[in-house]
């Protein structure tokens, strides 16, 4: 399994190039319009005054992501939002946002709680994929697991609106409080949803 | 050789044998991954910038060079390289992956012909071959 990391710690995380210079920092994260995976990110500059910038990173174009940054050739790998945006098909939108805050139902019409954040599984290798796996959620009370956040795994395809996500119910097994344990449970959640239909 | 035992050595002219300067800096080409130059401090002309093609030896107590005149400003290409940002020493490094592993403590490189042979940090030494570039944030090496 890949690394696991939180949205919300790639944000803020520094972009820089095979020469050395730090071009921008993470600003958010854009998921690829199916939900399922980063298709993208939008960057902000660098320094005390800069604000957004115009240009967005593809994902195809990070070499390398880190604790300590995030690693592409050149500057020129940096296309225009607009780009960036009409090349994936379909409706996309900064996802993160969307998906914050969002009630999680399993497919019972069991509420689980609200998502806090979002679990990426980012590939070894360039080109891999960096896949969404889960959801930080704030659990519902009814639930009856405290109030400190759960990680809840998901299947490799997700129906997300602005307003609920579902997953599967079978999802309510496999609830962790640790990313150190949540990549045993991802394997096993989705291996049962691969043997069950 | 080091740069910290390079740096203070005497530039001595062949042409005259009268001392010429003392080596300030050390000026690298991460593309080619080699010492490019040598930045001189004290020299009797205006220039302070010494290519590397231009030295005749990097010897144990003394470079040699042919003369005072090959000496030149600090200009173009050389000038860029020799910029703040492009200094090795004391940065940060970076692998592809996105990792810190360390600062830059020192460097190590063959006196024969300039090439970076390692990068020194106060763990693991880094091979100077997966040197990718210097700039103003970080020293970024190959994985």
């Amino acid at each position: 399994m890949s690394t696991l990391v939180r949205a919300s710690e790639l944000a803020q995380r520094i972009v820089v190039t095979y020469a050395g210079e730090d071009v921008a920092q993470i600003k958010d994260v854009v998921y690829a319009a199916n939900g399922g995976q980063i298709g993208a990110f939008t960057l902000a500059g660098r320094g005390l005054f800069a604000g957004p910038l115009k240009v967005g990173l593809p994902w195809a174009a990070v070499v390398g992501i880190g604790q300590d940054a995030v690693i592409i050739e050149s500057e020129d790998v940096l296309v225009p939002l607009a780009e960036l945006f009409d090349a994936t098909d379909g409706p996309v939108s900064s996802g993160k946002a969307d998906i914050l805050k969002s009630e999680v139902l399993t497919d019972a019409g069991t509420a689980l709680g609200r998502v806090s954040d979002v679990i990426i599984g980012i590939g070894d290798t360039q080109g891999g994929q960096a896949d969404v796996v889960g959801y930080q959620i704030d659990p519902a009370e009814t639930l009856g697991r405290g109030k400190l956040p759960l990680l809840i795994p998901l299947p490799d395809t997700l129906s997300a609106s602005g307003e609920h996500l579902m997953v599967p119910a079978a999802a309510a097994n496999y609830l962790s409080d640790n990313l150190a344990g949540f990549g045993s449970a991802i394997d096993a959640f989705r291996s049962q949803l691969g043997g069950a239909s | 050789m080091l740069f910290s035992e390079a740096v203070g050595r005497k530039v001595v002219s062949t042409g005259n044998a009268s001392t010429v300067g003392h080596i300030g800096s050390l000026v690298i080409d991460p593309a080619v991954g080699k010492v490019v130059a040598l930045s001189l401090k004290k020299t009797p002309v205006t220039g302070t910038l010494l290519p590397w093609s231009d030295i005749t030896a990097f010897g144990v107590d003394a470079v040699t060079v042919a003369g005072e005149h090959l000496i030149v400003a600090e200009e173009g290409h050389f000038a860029e390289l020799n910029g703040k940002a492009h200094t090795i020493l004391k940065k940060r490094i970076l692998t592809t992956a996105g990792l810190q592993i360390g600062i830059v403590r020192d460097v190590d490189f063959d006196p024969a012909d300039g090439t970076i042979l390692g990068i020194l940090t106060d763990d693991q030494p880094v091979d100077g071959r997966s040197l990718l570039g210097v700039g103003s944030y970080a020293v970024v090496v190959k994985v």
